[in-house]
């Protein structure tokens, strides 16, 4: 058995009455892509939050290796190696592109409180910046705001923004989402540029089956928030109780 | 990268202000238009300290002449108890900035991690709460009077800085070279030093964070920024600035009272001026604060003078007396907003360097 990246343990949350994410326990490892599939309200998204920070649980952990990250605010997790991509685009709208990267950079260098030095003047930050813009493609539109950038490019320099972190755990929510067929591949192969380093553990949210298939070396499916079932692509996509969950029957039979 | 016509008048309005101010003693031989000039240099530390937050940071505050009057009365109280030598103005304005960190840090700590509108609503308790306790406890404030007091010799006007063969100052292009000139450019001194401080902390790696907060909280935090930490942290920077410059106003003023350091109108216009001049731009503060005191003291002269000019016509005398100077100053600010939305600044380096079309092909990297 490899060792584990990430794992969460019982992992739970309740907004009411209503238990978003219920019981659910998974172990990730490094150099394993796993994609988390499920209909619509399954909980993927909650679970994401869970992990990343943005939600706090309200019963279970979250262990990142030996480390228990689960009352840690987002930025001290992202600190212990944890990058997190959005399924909205959400960047620093009115910065350029430059600075939208550079800022993740400098958060990793911990340079974000050097008070009285040009950030322009702080040429190891911006050779790495440069690498990254690079790495996306982006580099003639370094100097454009975010908010300018067409939504294919947005996507990329959301991926690109994570990349800067240079996290351990990479966790993409629909990294493709409203993309067009022919914007899609760039972003899939930074993806894949990221998934062929044996120490990184990427987890990704998708809906589209081909990116499933090209990306995942494991599914796990997420259904009325519990974990439903766990294992190689082939093995899940064909089994009954996948199938029944898309095609809707277990709803059914459970009304 | 090509310079926009509109970020070109800024750059020049900018050298011309900053030659005027360095010059004022010489080309405005009054005592009023000294004045003017003093109260410019500090309302342009006080605004930009103000902008920090604002407009680079997005936190709406309006404590921020509370601040200010803690430095004003630190020097103040200071210079009165312990009569006019410069351990008073050193100690007066440590325990300034002293108080305003100690208070910027709690409200911070206590109330920066909750929303926006309850943060402003505490800033304006606070503020509120030091207004009534500096009328109140009048025994060390002078209460609605306020204090008078004396400066350190060097900035009486019967001092000499230089004397020629009879004893008597020497003039340099008809000015007298003595004390009230060295308290000019002392108050000029140091609000350029903060000023261009806080420049330069708007470029550093800092002042990018500051901005990523403005513009998207969560994803700041995500990738790893602790932002109520850098919240917290520039409340204070900008408590402590706004503090200082206060220490400063009051030793060029030789009076402290409500009035002058503590008053909300101050706030109201700190405000104004950050809104004309253009939020998150600094430069904004410059324009924004020299527009408001010039209108401010020169307003009411200058339509005086109009209404006599038109004293023949009817209706137009009234409309323009001297007495609806505030009425004109707000058809003045309303314009402004209307044709400057991002203030005169914000609105002037955006013209002609508006972003690409996104389909226009690449652009040149600086």
């Amino acid at each position: 058995m490899p060792q584990t990246s990430l794992s969460t343990t019982d992992l739970t949350i309740r907004f009411g009455g209503h238990v978003a994410v219920n019981r659910v326990s998974c172990d990730f490892h490094p150099g394993e892509t796993t994609v988390i599939v499920g209909p619509n309200g399954a909980g993927k998204t909650t679970y994401f939050n869970l992990i990343s920070g943005q939600l706090t649980a309200s019963e279970g952990s979250v262990r990142k290796g030996d480390t228990d990250i689960t009352r840690m605010s987002p930025s001290t997790r992202a600190k212990h190696g944890l990058g997190r991509a959005f399924q909205l685009t959400n960047l620093f709208p009115q910065l350029s592109v430059m600075e939208n990267i550079r800022l993740a950079v400098q958060a990793r260098a911990g340079a974000g409180w050097g008070l009285f030095r040009s950030a322009a003047s702080l040429t190891g930050l911006n050779e790495t910046t440069q690498r990254y813009l690079e790495a996306a493609r982006l580099g003639d539109k370094a100097a454009m705001p975010a908010a300018a950038l067409p939504h294919g490019d947005q996507r990329k320099l959301e991926v690109a923004l994570l990349m800067a972190m240079e996290p351990d755990i990479y966790m993409f929510d629909e990294p493709t989402a409203g993309m067009s067929l022919d914007q899609a591949p760039a972003v899939l192969d930074l993806i894949a540029q990221i998934k062929s380093d044996p120490k990184k553990t990427v987890l990704l949210v998708e809906h589209k089956m081909d990116v499933v298939r090209a990306l995942a070396d494991r599914i796990i499916v997420l259904h009325n928030g519990e974990l439903l079932a766990d294992g190689a692509p082939d093995e899940v996509m064909s089994s009954q109780i996948v199938r029944d969950v898309y095609l809707g029957t277990a709803t059914e039979e459970t009304a | 990268m090509k310079q926009s016509i509109g970020s070109l008048t800024v750059k020049s309005a900018m050298l011309v202000i900053a030659a005027l101010l360095l010059f004022a003693p010489f080309l405005f031989q009054d005592i009023r238009a000294l004045e003017v000039a003093a109260r410019i240099c500090i309302f342009i530390v006080l605004v930009a300290s103000y902008d920090l937050l604002i407009g680079y940071t997005g936190i709406v505050s309006f404590a921020h002449t509370m601040f200010f009057g803690f430095g004003a009365y630190g020097s103040a109280i200071a210079l009165k108890q312990m009569g006019p030598g410069w351990d008073a103005v050193a100690l007066g304005t440590v325990a300034g900035v002293v108080v305003s960190l100690v208070i910027a840090a709690a409200i911070g700590l206590i109330s920066l991690r909750v929303k926006a509108i309850f943060f402003a609503m505490i800033t304006l308790a606070a503020a509120s709460v030091v207004l009534v306790l500096a009328s109140q406890l009048s025994q060390i404030t002078g209460g609605e009077d306020g204090i008078t007091y004396r400066t350190p010799d060097l900035f009486k006007t019967a001092t000499k800085l230089a004397v020629d063969e009879d004893g008597k100052v020497v003039r340099w292009f008809g000015v007298k070279l003595n004390g009230k000139l060295a308290a000019y450019y002392f108050v000029f001194a140091t609000s350029l030093v903060l000023f261009l401080a806080m420049l330069r902390i708007t470029v550093s790696p800092l002042g990018t964070v500051l901005k990523a907060i403005r513009e998207n909280e969560a994803r700041a935090e995500a990738i790893g920024y602790r932002v109520v930490a850098y919240r917290t942290f520039v409340f204070c920077l900008s408590a402590v600035v706004a503090s200082i410059a206060g220490s400063v106003y009051a030793i060029w003023l030789k009076y402290t009272g409500p009035d002058t350091a503590l008053s909300f109108a101050i706030m109201i216009d700190i405000l104004l001026m950050v809104v004309i001049g253009g939020m998150g731009t600094m430069w904004g503060a410059v324009i924004g604060a020299v527009l408001m005191v010039m209108a401010q003291y020169y307003l009411r002269d200058l339509m005086g003078a109009a209404s006599e000019a038109v004293a023949g016509i009817p209706l137009l005398p009234e409309l323009l007396a001297p007495d609806r100077w505030l009425f004109w100053l707000g058809i003045i600010f309303i314009l402004l907003v209307y044709f400057f939305p991002k203030g005169i600044v914000g609105t002037l380096t955006a013209k002609g360097a508006r972003p690409p079309e996104p389909l226009e092909g690449p652009v040149g990297v600086k």
